[in-house]
């Protein structure tokens, strides 16, 4: 009996701990005491890490707020990381997502950011439903990134980007360098983002009127084959193609390789964006380079922009997770970001990123960071458009985008292709 | 003491039964349920509410023309896997419990592959295949080879030599433990009854060791089945898509596109048609073992 009786309370103190393993979840969140607050930060941009890390230590010596950063798995989406944090009612204080991600979780859990301090310095915020929901962390913007090295050592000349503003300029340049002796002048990154988030892309943040041109698309109204952005932008893409030194083994291009080669001027171009200099950066690398607008036959102006504008958005949470001491905290990180000379070194000098408001100076800025400044200055970015369909990144780029890289689908295949895949996309709502 | 009472049976089964049963519930049967129920909602994974849509997710599952085809091809991949994981295995555990010298240090050599994860796995093939043998073959043949992985067979092909290399090691120790259960008795007088070599494989060994063909079969079909980490390392559906297996299909149709009711639906198929291939696998072996 006595045995009987020892086993049952060796049972009821482990469902005991058990019960108590599930209860504490709870508590954490608000964890504060006078000690300090506490608050988390997801950093999606994986690359800058370190420095988020860094920051964070800093952060807390100057103020006593202590800043937990938590770096985004690389295996799966933020969005769903998001997910499974709100799923178990421990949500992140401020969360750094993309644009598309702010649109569908602003209603429900986005603080609204409309009083702050920094409202006026920046015309990048996302709003959604006149609530201001996206914190935006930096400015990004794509097109071709050039090694001016490696084409002035074969031309001779100082390279001007405004000089191969078009296809036929662009060309004859190309054939300059294969005849100088690189025998394939450019790269293309075979990564379905690459192809369809930002390439493809263009074709519709290209069009006059870029909602109208995607609801034709889902309407299944548009003529693909006889629109213009469209055939403009294929022409150079087919360009790219011929003189892609992955030619024959195209959608298998491996990212490190192509960025490596352009850094060390084996190659001249590469379709990209600022955020790539974090890879060129690793190898040996030239400071003369930069980016300049896809080269395109066009009267429209559109090869003199780049595209691009706010990239990485922080959104507050606004649930009862979060008290309102740690929001205070969280929103105070946020102006610190902006109007502390701290916080602006933080975004400008060790992470390098393009900042999205207008008193901070950037003249410190990695050189494909100050080629995109220069076009934000100037005002000539042409804006993200956020509205794509969620699948269009895996569909358009990885099954049909891929496959026109690799040069197994011809162009009126791409147009039937992408044509069909909008009849059953799923509209974005906004 | 009454030791045939109802409550006398159900306190036993408490006892030493009671904690692993609300673990397996916590973690496996809740979240099937509630998996489930998410089948019959339009829910984007992130958003408060979860509007009921009834069969919807599974219209848009059958509509899925990608699902089937990446349901087709992992069947394609399982088969040609399953098989030839079984035929190395069998052969290699022959070989270690034939008694040829270290064989100790082979079985654990054939072992250590699966050891590593299977990301890991994924980027260490996915050097060898781009850099590795393209280098050589260029070599060999004096031109520009294409890699493997760039080619959509070729893809699947390199799947599933990475998938034998994987888990032969794992099913050969389960064949090894096979031909140990033999008993020597057996092989002896097979031996005097003049039996070859060959003979007493097949008409003694194999049909004593079929519980371990039952248990290697299970594990590899469902393992194929389920394949992800590789494939997403490896090729990550490169090139076109056309080397996506079924669960990455799954996978992406939830958390890329967003389109978390379908996903779920889709994954719920999946988990059918390999129980029901599993089942009757392992119910058909079950009928076949023999006794020594």
């Amino acid at each position: 009996m006595k045995k009987k009786l020892l086993s049952l309370a060796v049972v009821a103190a482990m469902s005991a701990s058990l019960v108590a393993c599930g209860g504490s979840d709870g508590a954490s969140g608000s964890s504060s005491n006078g000690s300090g607050t506490s608050i988390t930060i997801l950093n999606s941009k994986t690359e800058i890490q370190t420095q988020f890390e860094e920051m964070a230590e800093q952060y807390e010596e100057a103020t006593g707020v202590h800043v937990e950063v938590y770096n985004a798995d690389t295996d799966t989406t933020v969005a769903s990381q998001v997910a499974t944090k709100y799923a178990s009612n421990d949500p992140y204080t401020l969360t750094m997502v993309d644009a598309k991600d702010i649109y569908s979780l602003a209603d429900d859990y986005a603080y609204d950011l409309s009083n702050e301090d920094w409202v006026g310095h920046t015309t990048l915020g996302i709003t959604v439903n006149d609530k201001l929901a996206g914190f935006p962390f930096c400015v990004e913007a794509r097109g071709i990134i050039y090694n001016a090295d490696a084409i002035e050592a074969i031309t001779g000349e100082k390279f001007d980007p405004a000089s191969v503003a078009t296809l036929d300029d662009f060309k004859a340049l190309l054939d300059k360098l294969v005849a100088g002796g690189m025998e394939k002048p450019v790269g293309v990154l075979s990564e379905y983002w690459s192809l369809g988030a930002h390439y493809f892309a263009e074709v519709y943040e290209q069009q006059p009127d870029p909602d109208a041109f995607v609801n034709s698309l889902l309407a299944g109204e548009e003529d693909l084959a006889g629109n213009q952005k469209f055939n403009e932008l294929m022409d150079t893409f087919d360009t790219l193609i011929a003189y892609n030194y992955a030619k024959g083994s195209a959608a298998n291009a491996d990212r490190e390789e192509t960025s490596m080669m352009l850094a060390e001027g084996q190659i001249a171009f590469m379709f990209g964006g600022n955020w790539d200099w974090s890879v060129l950066n690793q190898y040996d690398f030239t400071e003369n380079m930069g980016i300049m607008p896809v080269p395109e036959n066009t009267s429209d102006d559109t090869n003199t922009k780049l595209v691009g504008g706010g990239s990485k958005y922080i959104f507050v949470d606004s649930s009862d997770a979060t008290s309102d001491e740690q929001r205070q905290a969280a929103l105070d990180f946020l102006n610190w970001l902006v109007n502390d000379a701290e916080g602006n070194a933080f975004l400008t000098e060790q992470c390098a990123l393009v900042p999205a408001f207008d008193n901070i100076d950037a003249s410190a800025l990695d050189p494909l960071s100050l080629s995109v400044k220069s076009y934000a200055d100037a005002g000539k970015l042409i804006p993200n458009y956020n509205y794509l369909p969620d699948d269009h990144m895996t569909v358009v780029g990885q099954e049909i985008m891929q496959k026109y890289l690799d040069e197994a689908m011809t162009r009126p295949e791409l147009v039937t292709a992408v044509q069909d895949y909008f009849k059953t996309a799923t509209p974005i709502a906004h | 003491m009454k030791t045939n009472t109802m409550s006398y049976k159900f306190k036993q089964y408490l006892l030493f039964a009671g904690i692993s049963t609300i673990i397996f519930a916590c973690v496996v049967i809740i979240p099937f349920i509630y998996g489930l129920y998410l089948t019959f909602t339009s829910w984007d994974g992130v958003s408060r509410n979860k509007p009921f849509v009834g069969i919807d997710n599974y219209v848009s599952a059958f509509a899925d023309s990608g699902y089937w085809t990446s349901l087709g091809r992992t069947f394609i991949y399982s088969a040609i896997a399953v098989i030839l994981v079984n035929a190395v295995a069998f052969i290699i555990a022959y070989m270690v419990t034939s008694g040829i010298k270290g064989q100790n240090f082979f079985r654990a050599g054939f072992f250590v592959p699966n050891l590593i994860g299977g990301i890991v796995l994924g980027y260490v093939w996915k050097f060898v295949f781009n850099k590795a043998l393209v280098e050589l073959a260029s070599t060999i043949s004096s031109g520009h080879a294409k890699s493997l992985l760039a080619t959509e067979s070729g893809a699947i092909a390199a799947l599933i030599i990475v998938s034998v290399w994987q888990y032969a090691g794992y099913m050969m120790l389960i064949y090894v433990a096979g031909f140990m259960s033999v008993s020597e008795d057996v092989i002896e007088a097979a031996k005097i009854d003049g039996c070859t070599g060959t003979q007493s494989i097949i008409h003694i060994s194999i049909p004593l060791m079929t519980a371990s063909f039952v248990q290697c079969l299970f594990l590899t079909i469902t393992r194929c089945f389920m394949v992800y980490d590789v494939n997403l390392s490896l090729t990550n559906g490169d090139p076109y898509g056309s080397s996506a297996l079924a669960a990455m299909h799954v996978y992406n149709q939830a958390f890329i596109n967003k389109d978390y009711g379908t996903g779920q639906a889709e994954a719920l198929i999946l988990f059918i048609i390999c129980a029901v291939i599993g089942g009757l696998q392992v119910y058909v072996g079950k009928k076949g073992e023999v006794q020594a």
